[in-house]
């Protein structure tokens, strides 16, 4: 059954890979990307020379993108698997402690009083989202109650206080420039993904993965009773301070490139779970295989069903709700497997 | 011994719940913990497995002093049976079962094929084997108790506490429970304490009692000596008297009630002589 499962996720991520890659405003046919590829291998004779716009297309602008949107959908799914679990709560998703909403401030800080660059934005979004995970800790620890529920609420806090700030920096902002930067960013999109933004972000979320990948059993006990995780010897606060310390960072790193990607983290967990069963160290590459494949697909209708590019938080939304209503609806086969 | 207490004060605010308890478990013994509900026995309990640090007083477990050993260290000494576990997430029984081996694995470790067998071993040793694939969340609570006993099995201390195992059991599964136990006692030579509302069951299958009232012990010792009417009224309420079946069994029950039942067998007499006459 497992095996059958990767079969099809493996087929999946095959089939949305080969699609992002030739769709798109500058279509590349299947034999345009054999040709391509051919040609970076140095293999020759068996197609022809690939053209030359197709190449550039592919290479710089295609590709970084297919490999930031699989990446930031990897890690994504990965952390929500982990707040989820930390949490004890199936509808904890990755912004819970606030790491969104400190990246939108920062980002929209840069855009109103630093800078518009790219590069700038992703540095102060990604501090924000960061510094607003390390308040809500700050506060957190400081209650007299230590269990995971005063976290949640000091992340509603720290959330609201820095989709204030977002708020009233949007009301300064200048509404023909900065403002529609700030909207846009908010709600997301791979539109700006270069091969610099990759080199930034891709080693921060591959080695977050793989660490979280290695440390994935240990996940199954900390979803327990806090007392029980106690008792068998599990460091409950050291832990969870490394679970979510690792997951901010691929959160951080992805929503200050990519800016907002909302449901994937809550629902990819989901499916997972309906696939594999609650196991974290089948349920964690799952996720991630999942994630990274749904965001593919997710990127390439936004980029190629209108005109103009959709921001991706809308198309996730719009796809990720639905399907959640429709897990609950039907999760008869899951249920026996995923029992939540 | 298996536990020392000495000097111990403790509780969760201001005012605390635990004075001055000095008491110990011998090794290799099932101890009962008998008390009112909030007579502290289940915060004696966490002070033992390090989950509420003492205000005062020393506890050692197998020599070693709670306080100053870590998470791991303490699992490796100390496995914990709570009156009853709700996963949000459902995990099939063997998963939770394995769950006891985090203690002695590496912190990047997982269960591998000697932790199964492992497992599957105690799981035969609870008789449970045939649920190995079941999911935890949607057997009985019986079940479920068996569950935790493997778990805490599993981890391989000498101290295991149990928290009301039997408070959601049904009374063949109360003494079923008691019987694997003491089983479990005599073949692994561990020490358990359990805190139990029956005094019954303590009666029937501890070797040691502590009985507990308002933070405080009453009295502690050898089963048969201190199983009287004296130290129950003293610990559990004027109402209660150890009495006898007619097979000659030692019973401890409500005051009440046995007058309850005196004044019916008396109208059974009455009515029989007067059938006779």
């Amino acid at each position: 059954m497992q095996k059958k499962i990767w079969i099809i996720l493996i087929v999946v991520f095959i089939l949305s890979l080969i699609v992002s890659l030739s769709v798109g405003r500058y279509a590349i046919s299947f034999t345009e990307l054999g040709s391509i590829l051919f040609a970076k291998l140095g293999i020759k004779g068996i197609l022809d020379a690939p053209v030359e716009n197709s190449a550039i297309v592919f290479w710089n602008v295609r590709l970084p993108r297919i490999i930031m949107a699989f990446a930031v959908g990897c890690g994504i799914a990965i952390a929500g698997v982990i707040f989820q679990a930390l949490f004890r709560n199936p509808l904890a998703s990755p912004d819970i402690l606030g790491v969104s909403s400190g990246s939108a401030f920062g980002a929209a800080l840069s855009i109103v009083f630093i800078t518009e660059m790219a590069m700038g934005i992703q540095l102060s979004a990604f501090c924000f989202g960061v510094l607003a995970v390390c308040i809500t800790f700050l506060l957190g620890t400081r209650s007299w109650d230590k269990s995971a529920s005063v976290l949640v609420i000091s992340g509603i806090v720290v959330s609201a206080i820095f989709q204030a700030g977002l708020s009233i920096l949007q009301y300064i902002s200048d509404p023909y420039t900065q403002l529609a930067k700030i909207m846009f960013w908010t709600m997301g999109s791979f539109q700006t993904s270069s091969w610099p933004k990759v080199e930034i972000t891709l080693p921060i979320i591959i080695i977050g993965s793989i660490i979280l990948g290695v440390f994935s059993w240990r996940l199954n006990i900390m979803t327990q009773d806090e007392k029980e995780i106690l008792s068998l010897g599990v460091n409950i606060k050291r832990w969870r301070l490394f679970y979510l310390g690792i997951s901010t960072l691929i959160v951080a790193s992805a929503v200050a490139t990519v800016g907002e990607i909302r449901w994937v983290g809550l629902i990819m967990p989901h499916i997972a779970r309906f696939l594999v069963g609650t196991e974290h160290k089948r349920l964690i590459p799952t996720a991630a295989f999942l994630g990274g494949s749904f965001m593919l697909l997710m990127d390439t209708f936004a980029r190629t069903v209108t005109a103009s590019e959709i921001p991706i938080s809308i198309i996730t939304s719009l796809f990720g709700a639905p399907f959640l209503g429709y897990l609950i609806l039907s999760r008869k086969g899951g249920a026996a497997k995923s029992g939540y | 011994m298996a536990i020392e207490i000495t000097g111990l004060t403790a509780g969760y605010g201001r005012e605390p719940v635990l004075k001055e308890i000095n008491t110990w478990v011998s090794q290799g013994r099932i101890c009962g913990l008998l008390g009112h509900n909030g007579s502290g026995k289940t915060t004696l309990m966490n002070c033992i497995n390090a989950i509420i640090k003492p205000d005062r007083g020393r506890i050692t477990v197998m020599g070693k002093d709670v306080n100053r050993l870590s998470r791991v260290q303490i699992a490796q000494l100390i496995s914990v049976v709570p009156q009853s576990s709700y996963s949000v997430f459902d995990f099939p029984v063997l998963d939770m079962v394995l769950m006891g081996s985090v203690a002695r694995l590496k912190a990047w470790a997982s269960p591998g094929k000697s932790e199964r067998q492992k497992a599957y071993k105690v799981m035969a040793e609870v008789g449970i084997s045939e649920l190995a694939s079941a999911q935890y969340n949607k057997l009985s609570g019986g079940q479920q108790q068996m569950v935790l006993l493997a778990r805490a099995l599993y981890q391989d201390t000498p101290l295991m506490l149990l928290d009301e195992p039997n408070s959601h059991l049904d009374f063949c599964n109360q003494h079923r429970m008691m019987e694997l136990m003491k089983r479990v006692v005599k073949q692994h030579g561990v020490t358990a304490l359990i805190t139990l509302h029956d005094p019954n069951l303590a009666l029937y299958y501890c070797d040691e009692i502590i009985m507990l009232k308002q933070g405080r012990i009453v009295i502690q010792g050898l089963t048969e000596k201190i199983m009287n009417d004296t130290h129950l009224r003293q610990a559990l309420g004027e109402n209660i008297q150890l009495d006898a079946t007619s097979a000659g069994l030692p019973v401890v029950v409500p005051r009440n009630l046995c007058d309850c039942l005196t004044h019916e067998l008396e109208m059974r007499e009455k009515e029989m002589v007067r059938s006779a006459m």
